[in-house]
């Protein structure tokens, strides 16, 4: 399978926007670049180690830490108001991740039902593709995902894998209502809308697995580590 | 108990919201003032911590069936009490059974907050009683408070005191004071002078997920970035160049550059602000914003 293949490409792409977003500040080998982006808030670059580091501060229960949010190859860590950096968290930053568990979450298959009014965006999606309908979900069905993040709803999963071909930039225009269990498209990423709402992702199928229930011991159905395949229905 | 006679604008249970739970996509939430709330339940003879009711713009009519001791802090709305006695602000209340407490609109500002000696008794979700609209739970039943509802509160024991709080001075016609945002170096001279000299308003599409701002548009290259953690506070920039600062129950991750972050110390001016309302911005240092005293409310006995 090219798959690998692809993922290391789109890899390098999202690294290169990395770089040039960012400042001087290239992240280093040994440890990652940290800078304060709001008074409240640190933002550690941590590459392909963005899980495994968030799991060793997390576990941690730094006073100072309200919250850790994992996001695209970095943390945002939210500090008490007044709480600086502590020699611990410093330590805990600088701490070599080598013998920590690589993660390697569940995987969930997701019943999806593509195109039609499940996917109002599959035609022109893949015609950009440059496939045929059947070809473009083979295509988005064919990869295993991992979950990166989860964030803008709760349970929303912010899904790494999506083959470079079917990158797509989200509408122009969001949509004033998306219904939860929308499958869809935003840039690199796949995604499953958790609650319904307003949208900005190219729409190309719906699940009915509910995404997040905040009664459940687990609300998330899906973690960030976990892995995905979708299963054309 | 309370009864909703009539419903206000927007009624929301909450209390100090849901903190720590950012990697499952949640907000904190909560009261868009926490210690406004808080200073609202030690008027009553509550633990901070207990849910009381936020109040937007135009206040709901509420009947008191057993009677209540009650507290109103935040903005000042047009207030009366079925007694004739003063619906007065930041002091305890004493309502008699049966009596209604009339909320009208806000005179100032935009949010008040309600507690009720006991609290607010509605089931706790992911450890809150905060109601979060955007995916509905929490609260009162996921939602704003409608006519009819009912909201019962805990029993307490005790004494009742009658306390007053003052609140911290805040300068209200001051500019917001921001920190220079992540990707503030993104944007070119034009966009950057749009934004820090520019007046802005609140726009009317603006909600407890973040505050729309009409005015001179910034100009930005990048529309899309690797999505990253973002604060309310934070001033995010769309395509379009109308800038949005993200509120209490906005995303917890994003993917428009932030040009800005209003600083914690300046939330509780963002939780006042109305549609119609001028903003402008200030830049402050970031360690000075970092070492900027949390502000205290003073709270005494009744005389």
């Amino acid at each position: 399978m090219q798959a690998p293949i692809i993922r290391g490409i789109c890899k390098m792409q999202e690294g290169a926007l990395f770089l040039m977003e960012n400042d001087t500040r290239a992240p280093s080998q040994s440890h990652p670049a940290w800078r304060w982006i709001s008074d409240r808030g640190l933002r550690v670059e941590t590459g392909d180690s963005t899980l495994t580091r968030y799991v060793a501060l997390i576990s941690l229960n730094l006073p100072e830490i309200e919250d850790i949010i994992p996001a695209d190859g970095c943390l945002f860590l939210v500090f008490r108001r007044g709480a600086g950096l502590s020699e611990n968290l410093r330590s805990a930053l600088i701490a070599p991740l080598a013998g920590m568990p690589v993660t390697n979450g569940t995987l969930h298959e997701i019943v999806v039902e593509y195109g039609g009014g499940a996917g109002p965006d599959l035609p022109a999606l893949a015609e950009r593709a440059g496939l045929d309908a059947a070809a473009y979900i083979n295509s988005h069905a064919a990869v295993e995902y991992s979950v990166a993040f989860l964030g803008f709803q709760p349970g929303f999963p912010y899904l790494h894998g999506l083959p470079c071909a079917l990158h797509t930039p989200r509408r122009a225009s969001p949509r004033l209502r998306v219904a939860a269990g929308s499958v869809a498209i935003g840039g690199g990423y796949t995604g499953i809308y958790s609650a319904s709402g307003p949208g900005g992702w190219q729409i190309i199928g719906h699940t009915t697995a509910v995404m997040f229930d905040p009664q459940r011991d687990a609300p998330a159905l899906l973690m960030p580590g976990d892995r995905v395949r979708f299963v054309p229905r | 108990m309370i009864q909703v006679l009539r419903a206000g604008l927007c009624d929301l249970v909450m209390d100090q919201g849901r903190p720590g739970r950012g990697a499952l996509g949640v907000p904190v939430g909560g009261a868009a003032d926490p210690a406004a709330l808080a200073a609202a339940n030690r008027l009553v003879g509550n633990d901070a911590t207990a849910a009381g009711l936020e109040i937007t713009l135009r206040g709901p009519g509420l009947r008191f069936p057993l009677g209540g001791v009650v507290a109103l802090t935040g903005a000042r709305f047009a207030a009366t009490r079925s007694s004739g006695a003063a619906a007065g602000w930041g002091e305890t209340l004493v309502l008699a059974a049966g009596e209604t407490l009339n909320l009208e609109q806000a005179e100032t500002g935009c949010r008040c907050w309600l507690a009720l000696r006991g609290g607010l008794a509605v089931p706790p979700v992911m450890g809150s009683r905060s109601t979060f609209l955007p995916a509905g739970f929490g609260g009162y039943r996921g939602r704003a408070l409608w006519a009819g509802d009912m909201l019962a509160s805990s029993a307490t024991a005790g004494a009742v005191r009658l306390l007053r709080a003052r609140a911290p001075a805040i300068e209200r016609d001051a500019p917001l004071r921001v920190v220079a945002g992540p990707q503030a170096g993104q944007f070119n001279d034009v966009g950057l002078l749009a934004f820090f000299a520019g007046n802005y308003r609140v726009e009317a599409a603006s909600d407890r997920r973040g505050l729309r701002l009409g005015g001179p548009a910034v100009t930005h290259a990048r529309a899309e970035l690797p999505s990253q953690g973002v604060l309310p506070g934070a001033v995010q920039v769309p395509p379009d160049g109308r800038p949005i600062v993200l509120g209490w129950d906005g995303p917890v991750t994003g993917g428009y550059p932030v040009i800005a972050g209003v600083i914690a110390a300046d939330m509780v001016k963002l939780a006042q602000l109305r549609p119609g309302d001028a903003v402008r911005f200030a830049t402050i240092e970031l360690e000075r914003a970092r070492s900027l005293a949390t502000e205290q409310w003073e709270i005494e006995e009744l005389t």
